[in-house]
């Protein structure tokens, strides 16, 4: 499937931007000529749609498919793979809600805890450091920089052994802590260096000018850079939220008691590989899970998309 | 923000000594470090309870609510004991028991398998269970062995498992083939039959689904010929021509149309019991451990059986064993060993925690609680009784406990049957470089 | 600096001139140790420890079950003569080379399209980012033999043209080329953050060039190529560096074993082995800081090259 629709694409994709920017124009009044070429773009448009629609569905094909396998009768997950169910049961949902000790829902409430203070500690620490990084000239700032990003370039399965000696000496095993502080501190330099990115391409002349006015760093920072960041601050929480979402590793190994799992240490617990595992019931919680993390990106996605275009420069 | 080269090698250089430094600092405040097994501490004499253990296991949902509902029994008979549980599935449970042994944090009551027990009983990470208060009486002797090393007890077999060919009797009659004698069949029958069925039955039903990922199916073959795959004393103890051998039935069925060839063997290998071959209709043989009935049986909706493993009689002896199917163990640093016994014991002896837990565990090791349960187990269950009841006798001896490092041989295992299946290897090679890294990993 | 000029209005801010006044200099270093305050903290309490500690276990015998012995640099050299390692090393060059260029494409590509212009953006935006979404769900692994599975989609399509398929994703000699489609079918984080670099051009740079009467190609030459290019390359630093540690996808996929036949073994993932499954953490850690210098000398010539194509306006 993909194989077929993917070449076409990039040569699409080229044509199709430049036809978006055209259409972006501004609209004089029409004549007749413009009224066909009008037709003709209504055409062109509705050609996209189903190209992009195919494509879409191509993305999509996964998350149906574990719907499908989510109401369908255990057995029948693996002997009827098809995408159409031929025998409808809910019970899925109800028996993997129950399933584990707790209610999914104290695994949601976990999760959420836990995701709540990376994004707030993310937003603000990681923006604080990438300011400092983009905007200010202080010495060893290229070495310290380096060693930023140094710091995600060891696989987490090397440092995690002496990071539980670490958390466990603060007797912060099974406690969020271990989850929240790091990102509270700026650990995640992937979203330190995005965010320099962003702060780099905002024109300086706006903090030149300001700084002129008399504003110290603190409201640059506060004032400027963060409204006009907006998309990389989006960006920035959703990916936090999605990431910490599905993180397994760390999760499952400071986390020791039941009534402290998060939603992927608990979808885990689902499956046996030496023995029997509920698949039911783990595509129907995974469907679960998917909800408040598909919904956070369709309303945060509109922030995405409000940069400097949208909220304008005076 | 750019980087000539020398800046950029000089920065990383002085980041990782800054690191260093830094690190060196942090860690020398620590007590805790990065060694666990220091000196043995005594354990207390009197322990003040109320106390709370912790207890680990591996599985999926079913064994969770079963094991937490014996837990609420042992509470309610103890209740100065509290038991919190901590599970997760099978990867990640090691994953995470050997970080908080690293940090001096192991549970108290952990679930142990016979790939990893001999490296933690020898490292001093389990308590030798025979210094405490747990009546093993009801346990055979060469059960009990299984969780013996030459330095004490170190584990107790929470229920036993056969490595064993389930088949189903639908697919076999479909075919027009029959259900062979399994006292006498040879590994050469073996082959015939599985061709035989790929032969007649519909287009995409195969005869057997492939062995070869599995060491315990060596370790029979190995059996059978008055071999082992590991000796008492912790070395390789297989011949390379029993590997080689081993790989051969592998060959033969896929070049006679018996198994389905080698991606789909890969594929339906990754997909579990219930992706299996038997799982899915659609295949008539596949080797499987006992306890793997139940999950087959459900995946199949069919009514599915245990046969012995071929060559029974073939060889000098018979090479089908009883596994211990897993372990309790106790931790050396426990706070609490005697409360740990307690739960350990209830656990192994306790007519209530067999009725709950059935056969999940494996069939009960204690052999008077297994028989206080027979008539509570489902039909697929009941059939693994019976088989376990009518192989007994015909087992000659336990297989010794796998030395340190013996975790390794699944993935050795599996690699080089994919390699022989795709034609990379030759049986011979294969089983030239099965042994050579086996006697590496274990050495 | 680029040479790229931008086409600007003459009421547009005057391009700021070289060379900093010694005022502005003045104040930044105190105002860099404010910003800098919280990630500096989390170097020194979270992050330096755990990766020194994993740099002295890469020079010792470590099981993780009793105290590490130094062994000098044994380890190192060891990794040379291990044929499994080697192999490991191959398969993750392989995999880095085709797909970080391929998924970066595609989602600049896409980012494009789905930039302005179209009617329910949102919602394209949305299913796009959905495979993203499920990152290393189990339910990935089982939908992946569905689509490239002897029997799946792929080979029920390649059927209809009378093409008999292979079993891709279990087959040494295609499984690797599976895991790059799953890699570049996961292309929805680098898109967001294109789409999110986008908004963040200027307006007014856009307007400008029309009135100027720039046409739209040349537009997007002169002003989203220099201007995209750091968010550019931020996504190519970060690709290679989270491509070099790629592990959840071979993980699930192969059930934990690289297999078949070690074809697909990522480094990480072979690293992972060694350090909990074999319980080889000494071996592992050492895997990991030569990963560390090979993902840092690549990021280093990254930098260096960025200097030849990337623009920023400070």
């Amino acid at each position: 499937m993909t194989e077929l629709t993917a070449p076409t694409l990039p040569d699409e994709g080229t044509r199709l931007g430049a036809r978006i920017s055209h259409a972006a124009g501004q609209l004089p009044p029409p004549s007749a000529r413009q009224l066909r070429a009008r037709r003709r773009a209504a055409l062109m448009g509705l050609l996209r749609h189903a190209l992009l629609i195919g494509f879409g569905l191509i993305m999509l094909y996964p998350l149906l498919w574990m719907l499908a396998s989510s109401i369908k009768p255990s057995a029948l997950i693996f002997r009827e793979p098809g995408l159409i169910p031929t025998e409808i049961d809910m019970s899925n949902y109800t028996d993997g809600w129950t399933a584990l000790l707790h209610p999914f829902s104290t695994y949601l409430l976990n999760s959420g805890l836990v995701v709540l203070g990376s994004v707030i500690g993310n937003l603000v620490a990681c923006s604080m450091a990438a300011y400092a990084f983009a905007r200010l000239e202080f010495r060893g700032r290229n070495l310290w920089f380096a060693i930023m990003l140094m710091s995600i370039m060891l696989p987490i399965h090397v440092v995690i052994v002496p990071q539980y000696v670490l958390f466990s000496s603060l007797q912060w095993i099974n406690t969020f802590l271990p989850l929240i502080v790091p990102k509270l501190l700026a650990t995640d330099a992937f979203f330190i260096f995005l965010m320099v990115q962003f702060f780099r391409g905002i024109p300086k002349e706006l903090d030149e000018a300001a700084r002129l006015d008399g504003c110290g760093h603190v409201r640059i920072y506060w004032r400027i850079m963060l409204p006009l960041a907006l998309p990389a601050l989006a960006t920035t929480a959703i990916f936090t939220f999605i990431w910490t979402w599905n993180d397994f590793f760390s999760q499952l190994i400071f986390l020791t008691r039941p009534d402290m799992y998060t939603v992927p240490v608990a979808l885990a617990a689902f499956k046996d590989s030496t023995g029997e595992t509920s698949w039911g019931s783990l595509f129907a919680m995974s469907i679960v899970s998917l909800i408040p993390v598909f919904l956070v990106f369709l309303f945060g996605q509109k922030y995405l998309v409000k940069g400097i275009a949208t909220t304008g420069i005076k | 923000m750019r980087f000539t080269t020398t800046r950029a090698r000089r920065a990383a250089a002085t980041a990782g000594a800054t690191v260093a430094v830094l690190a060196l600092a942090a860690c020398a405040g620590g007590d805790s470090g990065l060694s666990p097994a220091g000196e043995d501490t005594a354990a207390p004499p009197a322990e003040e309870c109320p106390c709370e253990i912790r207890f680990s296991w591996w599985g999926s949902d079913s064994r969770h609510a079963a094991t937490q509902e014996i837990i609420d029994a042992f509470e309610a008979e103890n209740p100065d004991i509290t038991v919190v549980p901590d599970f997760t599935d099978w990867s990640g449970y090691w994953d995470k028991l050997a970080t908080s042994v690293a940090a001096s944090d192991a549970p108290d009551v952990m679930t142990q398998e016979e790939r990893y027990i001999s490296d933690y009983a020898s490292r001093g990470v389990l308590a030798d269970l025979s210094a405490l208060e747990i009546d093993t009486s009801k346990v055979d002797a060469a059960i009990l062995a299984g969780g013996q090393t030459a330095d004490g007890q170190f584990g107790i077999p929470t229920g036993v498992n056969a490595y064993a060919v389930v088949i189903d009797p639908e697919i076999f009659a479909a075919a027009g083939v029959e259900v062979p004698d399994d006292e006498t069949w040879t590994w050469d029958d073996y082959v015939e039959i599985a061709n035989e069925i790929s032969a007649k039955a519909p287009e995409g039903v195969y005869g057997a689904q492939d062995y070869g990922f599995n060491e315990a199916g060596i370790n029979v073959m190995a059996r059978q010929r008055g071999e082992s795959l590991y000796t008492a004393d912790g070395k390789v103890g297989v011949s390379k021509e029993t590997v080689t051998d081993f790989f051969q039935v592998s060959l033969d069925l896929q070049a006679g149309g018996g198994e389905p060839d080698a991606a789909r063997t890969m594929e339906i290998q990754d997909a579990g019991p219930e992706g299996s071959l038997l799982g899915t209709n659609t295949g008539a043989m596949g080797v499987w451990w006992s306890n793997q009935l139940g999950a087959l049986s459900k995946a199949s909706g069919r009514e599915l059986q245990l046969l012995r493993l071929p060559g029974e009689s073939e060889g000098e002896r018979t090479g089908m064993y009883l596994k211990p199917a897993m372990f309790y163990s106790i931790s050396s640093k426990s706070e609490y060993p005697q409360a740990s016994a307690k739960f350990v014991d209830f656990l192994l002896n306790s007519p209530a925690a067999a009725e709950i837990m059935l056969t999940d565990r494996g069939l009960p090791a204690n052999t008077e609680v297994r028989e206080g349960i027979l008539d509570k187990l489902d039909a697929p269950n009941a059939l693994v009784a019976d088989f376990m009841a009518e192989i007994a006798p015909t087992i000659v001896d336990s297989p010794p406990v796998p030395p340190n490092g013996s975790g390794d041989v699944a993935d050795i295992t599996e690699r080089l049957n994919a390699e022989v299946l795709f034609g990379r290897l030759t049986p011979e090679k294969a089983a030239e470089q099965f042994l050579s890294e086996l006697e590496a990993a274990i050495g | 600096m680029s040479t790229t000029d931008i086409p600007r209005r003459a009421d547009a801010p005057a391009r700021r001139t070289r060379g900093r006044t010694g005022a502005t200099r003045r104040g930044d270093g105190r105002a860099a140790i404010i910003f800098l305050a919280p990630w500096f903290a989390g170097l020194v309490l979270i992050t330096a420890g755990p990766m020194a500690a994993s740099l002295y276990l890469s020079f010792t015998d470590y099981d993780l079950l009793t105290p590490p012995t130094w062994i000098g640099p044994e380890n190192y050299t060891r990794m040379f003569e291990d044929p499994r390692f080697l192999n490991a090393l191959q398969v993750t060059f392989t995999y880095v080379l085709v797909s970080v260029p391929i998924q970066l494409a595609l989602s600049l590509a896409l980012a494009l399209i789905l930039d302005k212009g179209l009617r329910a953006l949102s919602f394209y935006r949305s299913i796009y980012y959905l495979p993203s979404l499920l990152g290393g769900s189990v339910a990935v692994a089982i939908l992946w033999r569905q689509v490239f599975g002897a029997d799946g989609l792929l080979n029920q399509f390649l059927a209809l043209f009378g093409i008999q398929g292979e079993g891709w994703v279990s087959h040494p000699d295609y499984a690797l080329g599976t895991l790059i489609v799953l890699n570049v079918w996961t292309f929805g984080s680098p898109m967001v953050i294109f789409l999110a670099g986008l908004r963040q051009i200027p307006q007014m740079y856009y307007e400008a060039a029309s009135i100027d009467g720039a046409s739209k190609v040349r537009q997007f030459i002169t002003i989203t190529v220099p201007l995209l290019s750091p968010i550019v390359f931020f996504n190519l630093v970060l690709q290679v560096i989270g491509s070099f540690q790629s592990f959840t996808q071979a993980y699930v996929v192969s059930g934990g074993t690289g297999g078949p036949a070690d074809s697909t073994m990522f480094y990480t993932l072979y690293l992972y082995l060694k350090g909990f499954g074999s319980l080889d953490m000494g071996y592992a850690s050492a895997m990991a800081w030569f990963l560390l210098l090979i993902i840092g000398g690549m990021t280093a010539v990254n930098f260096v090259a960025s200097k030849y194509w990337v623009f920023y306006d400070d």
